[in-house]
């Protein structure tokens, strides 16, 4: 299954380029919200196990709370500080966008050359 | 520590010039200035029996000690020499700038200038460590920079000549840190009092390093063909000139071959360049001299002769020049400093510098006549002046070099032409024209007569003055006399006075001559300069400032890379890659349907031409992906990615709304009207990059680590030590919580970083309770009663949600980020439905602001706090001993979730706040604002009826 994983995350970003690519701002600021998605499939991907319970511990006896092999934490906590991060920056380059909208009068890319202006 | 101190002192009054000098009396500042120099000079000659007695004093200051860098001050008799070289040079130059100015804000910048100079030439000397002399050394580069180019506003020449001497200087810079940094590797240590016992001329780097280090300093004391910035450099102030291109900074460069002398001189590649480029340059710039006539170039080409002599005196075998090197730079320095400051005074009296302009100044200024007429003797090597002594050892040094000979008294009649030129032709000759003549005053006197002065009765005095000077500077013995006698250098120094004054009496043809016309290094320079400008031009033409070309250029790069280093795929396993392997089990195939959904969803958003169309795509695939997480048995990450999903799409759906119409109709109509061309292109670089991130995400994957990773230690650890059964909060809030700070920092910035942007050039918002109301009124269909009282139900409710995630954040999905984010929504509810204004003033009491600024605070104090109870940062140990209320766990990260709840929930408000305030309405929206503008006049008419 990781390996689809790799696969989609791949495909994702390819196509996460290609938005990016747009003279389209907003489409551009959408592209690169789905290559931050398709980063954090990898992270899931490279999850040291192949997960059947998830990462909780049962206070009485500090094992997993269910028999099986344990989810991966780790790669659980980076992929939460990247989609915390990444919110951030979409919010900043959405409001750059508002700004090319109100300044420059345009939110075509390549309309926006004279940004010493 | 005195050293640290006396190369503080002069940084100090730099930086406070700009306080003090405006508000002291002007007396008052020039006695601080002078004296200061002056206590410096004291303090150092204080150092004269400590030097002479155990050889040097040592200084070191602990600075990156796993780099083995140390900021060490070492000082013998060499760095002492150089010092009350700089310190006493200074204080007449101190003295002589409190009158050479008008009183004006450019004088104070001239000081602070001057003395962070002074600060950095005596860390030049006092330098025990490479890499500090290094710094040091560019210091100096660059104050010479800045007082080159201290009339740059007006002269576009100091602007020339500044950048000149930066570049070329700072190429030589360039070279000497790599051959300092290739000498301290070879040597073992960075430390000169190391280097200096050890003689690195047997290895293998050898040639390398001095070549380099040579390059620095032939830059820097402008040596052939390197000289040509010297002259440029005298559009600087009088005072700069005489102190920097005469005196001390262009002397650095000798002061480092001497340095050197002991661990990398006394080769045949060392004496043979030294003497062939420091004769060289003495010949040519002799020659360049004497056919000058603009005072302060030819007192520059002069200076560069000086300095020629030096380096050749230096590159003698067996320490045989070095007296001669001291003797001369001790000699020079009295004698072209007070020059270059004449000029300054005769530039400043009749508004020129060009001799032929000049003449009969002796009637009008009779002091400076006797000045220049003692620092003119010196200069000719007249006995008893100090330039005497200077002439005849140079001349003894090189007894056995009859070609050498020749040079140097070819040049010194050359020299003596010139200082008769200089003292003749401005304070003698009659006058061509009347003179324009204002009186400087005799303040200006007095900084070149004490420096003429000294170097007229210092000859006399030798025993008790240069004699203990230089003594610990030079490494052997030697004798050194007024008069030695009537020897062979006696009788050359004689023929070059009488040579040079029949050149004097004959110079007209000699000044007038049209010489044939040879490259110099000044066209080099300029070639290179224009090439430089030239490929910048060329490389300017290829950036259209379309920031897409860009980034088309960075990934199609990136990608030739990847696949041309060939490395990218090699790791991939392909027994893994079996088909067999890849579908386990039947929740495999849910998987496969919502992978294959997020796929299809990000397909549409490309697809769809409407935004808001796209944005729900985005949505979905958002959604996909969080379907996933949860199926890979991941809650935490799941839940949060639902939320951010949803604020996400609420966010681009209301930044689309506050976008122009047009402007977004225009950037639909051109995506899809791109030639075929252009859309093939991106399409290939997004193939090919998806390709290269697919083999590299499947090279990791049949690469990860199967069982021993440091996720066991999280899982079986995480519970003992922070009480917190959910392992991914335990990592989150605990064990990586220095991430986590950062993160939630990352994430108010970016906040603020959006109310910066939305609001740049708005002030602060004035409320008019009756226009804002009445805002409300164009949105119908969500402000009715019904969703207004779901509004106020949600935002409670979110609240209670946000606590219990808060709380049990250890024990369950959820943690203080989903519970800030819930909050967040509530509010945005808010805004949506009832409008910025009564939205505001009805939740008056959430002050995002406030919010973000106390859970930072909260955060930082949590996790200073174990510091102060002799711990580790942020080692926040699980409370023992509470006794919680049942299902709550009472656990290390709580106060820290907490935190993260109020910066997030302060985040995510602000964002929406930013975004719902009216002036962000876009044009089409605004213009129904105005027509309820009117429409809330009428109501308040008929209020007040």
């Amino acid at each position: 299954m990781n390996l689809l994983f790799a696969i989609t995350t791949g495909i994702m970003f390819g196509l996460g380029v290609f938005q990016l690519l747009r003279r389209d701002l907003i489409k551009s600021a959408m592209g690169f919200f789905i290559l931050f998605t398709a980063i954090n499939l990898f992270f899931l991907a490279v999850g040291a196990f192949t997960p059947e319970v998830p990462a909780y511990i049962d206070p009485a006896t500090n094992q997993p709370i269910r028999d099986g092999q344990i989810a991966d934490p780790l790669v659980q906590a980076l992929i939460l500080t990247a989609i915390v991060i990444s919110f951030a920056s979409y919010a900043l380059f959405l409001s750059l966008i508002n700004i090319s909208s109100k300044r420059y009068e345009t939110v075509d890319s390549d309309n926006v050359d004279q940004l010493t202006q | 520590m005195s050293i640290v101190v006396i190369t503080a002192l002069p940084f100090g009054l730099a930086a406070l010039a700009g306080a003090l000098r405006s508000r002291l009396p002007r007396v008052i500042w020039t006695v601080l200035t002078t004296g200061l120099m002056a206590g410096l000079f004291g303090w150092l000659l204080s150092f004269l029996p400590v030097i002479n007695a155990q050889g040097a004093v040592e200084f070191a200051l602990e600075w990156v000690p796993t780099l083995g860098l140390t900021f060490s001050f070492y000082l013998d008799g060499l760095a002492l020499l150089f010092g009350l070289l700089v310190t006493g040079i200074g204080t007449a130059i101190a003295l002589y700038t409190g009158f050479y100015f008008d009183d004006n804000a450019e004088t104070t910048r001239f000081y602070t200038l001057l003395f962070a100079f002074t600060g950095a030439m005596l860390g030049v000397v006092f330098s025990g460590n490479l890499i500090t002399l290094f710094i040091a050394w560019e210091l100096t580069s660059i104050t010479s920079f800045l007082l080159i180019g201290f009339k740059g506003a007006k002269s576009p020449d100091a602007r020339y000549g500044a950048m000149q001497a930066l570049l070329v200087t700072g190429a030589g810079g360039l070279a000497l840190i790599v051959g300092l940094v290739l000498m301290g590797v070879a040597g073992g240590s960075f430390e000169l009092q190391t280097l200096i016992t050890m003689n690195l001329a047997d290895h293998p780097w050898y040639t390398g390093m001095t070549i380099l280090i040579m390059l620095g300093a032939f830059t820097k004391s402008a040596q052939y063909p390197f000289h040509f910035w010297l002259p440029g450099a005298m559009a600087a102030p009088s005072p700069a000139s005489a102190f920097l291109h005469s005196a001390t900074m262009v002397k650095a460069g000798v002061y480092l071959l001497a340095r050197l002398y002991p661990t990398l001189g006394n080769t045949p590649l060392w004496t043979n360049t030294l003497t062939i480029v420091g004769l060289a340059t003495l010949l040519f710039s002799s020659l360049m001299a004497i056919r000058k006539r603009d005072l302060k170039a030819l007192l520059a080409f002069t200076t560069i002769g000086q300095l020629g002599v030096m380096v050749a005196l230096i590159g003698l075998p067996e320490s045989n020049g070095l007296k001669a090197a001291m003797v001369s730079i001790l000699a020079h320095a009295l004698y072209k400093a007070p020059m270059f400051l004449i000029a300054g005074v005769v530039d400043h009296a009749t508004g020129t510098r060009i001799i032929d302009n000049l003449g009969g100044l002796r009637r009008q200024m009779p002091g400076l006549a006797v000045i220049t007429g003692l620092a003119a003797l010196s200069m000719t090597g007249m006995i008893p002046w100090l330039g005497f002594v200077a002439k005849e050892t140079l001349l003894d040094a090189f007894l056995g070099d009859p070609l050498a000979l020749v040079v140097i008294v070819v040049s010194k009649a050359l020299t003596v032409a010139v200082a008769m030129i200089v003292f003749w032709d401005v304070f003698i000759r009659e006058p061509e024209e009347e003179i324009h003549y204002h009186d400087p005053g005799n303040g200006l006197l007095v900084g070149p007569g004490l420096l003429a002065g000294a170097g007229s009765v210092l000859g006399l005095l030798l025993p008790w003055t240069i004699i203990p000077l230089i003594t610990p500077a030079v490494p052997k013995e030697f004798e050194l006399y007024l008069f030695p006698g009537f020897n062979l250098p006696f009788a050359l120094s004689t023929l070059a006075i009488v040579v040079g004054v029949l050149i004097f009496l004959v110079r007209w043809p000699i000044i007038r001559a049209q010489l044939p016309r040879i490259p110099t290094g000044e066209e080099v320079y300029q070639a290179i300069v224009g090439s430089v400008e030239w490929s910048a031009d060329q490389l300017l033409k290829t950036q259209n400032g379309k920031v897409r070309l860009y980034l088309v250029v960075i990934l199609a790069s990136f990608v030739i890379i990847m696949a041309a280093s060939g490395s990218v795929g090699l790791a991939i396993d392909p027994i893994q890659l079996d088909p067999a392997n890849i579908i386990f089990e039947q929740t495999d195939i849910l998987k496969l349907l919502l992978l294959l959904l997020a796929v299809g969803a990000t397909v549409a958003a490309i697809l769809f031409r409407e935004h808001l169309l796209a944005a729900l795509a985005m949505g979905v695939m958002g959604y996909s992906i969080g379907g996933i997480f949860l199926l890979e048995q991941a809650p935490d990450v799941a839940l949060v990615q639902f939320l951010i999903e949803t604020l996400a799409t609420v966010l681009i759906i209301l930044m689309i709304g506050r976008i122009n119409t047009s402007h977004r109709e225009q950037a639909m109509r051109v995506n899809f009207e791109q030639r075929r061309i252009g859309l093939v292109r991106d399409g290939a670089i997004s193939v090919a990059l998806g390709f290269v991130v697919m083999l590299f995400a499947l090279a990791s994957v049949t690469n990860r680590p199967r069982f021993d990773t440091i996720a066991t230690w999280h899982i079986v650890n995480a519970y003992p030590l922070t009480g917190v059964t959910d392992v991914v909060s335990s990592i989150i809030a605990d064990f990586r919580g220095t991430d986590t700070l950062i993160e939630i920092v990352v994430f108010a910035m970016g906040a603020l970083g959006v109310i910066t942007l939305l609001s740049a050039g708005r002030g602060r918002p004035q409320y008019n309770p009756i226009y804002v109301r009445g805002l409300l009124l164009q949105v119908p269909g969500i402000a009715s009663p019904f969703t207004r009282a779901v509004a106020v139900l949600i935002l409670p409710f979110a609240l209670l949600i946000s606590i219990t995630h808060v709380l049990y954040g250890g024990s369950a999905p959820g943690d203080g980020f989903t519970a800030g984010v819930i909050s967040g929504l509530g509010v945005a509810v808010w805004f949506v439905v009832y409008g910025y204004g009564e939205a505001r003033e009805r939740l008056w009491w959430i002050k995002p602001g406030w919010l973000i600024t106390a859970g930072l605070a909260l955060a930082f104090a949590n996790a200073l706090f174990p510091l102060f109870i002799g711990d580790a940062f942020f080692a926040i140990q699980k409370p023992a001993g509470i006794e919680a209320p049942v299902g709550l766990h009472i656990a290390s990260t709580l106060i820290f979730e907490f935190s993260i709840f109020l910066t997030v929930f302060g985040g995510v408000s602000l964002i929406m706040e930013a975004i719902a305030h009216p002036d962000e309405m876009s044009s089409d929206l605004q213009t129904e604002a105005s027509v309820s503008d009117e429409a809330a006049n009428m109501v308040e008419e008929m209020v007040t009826k």
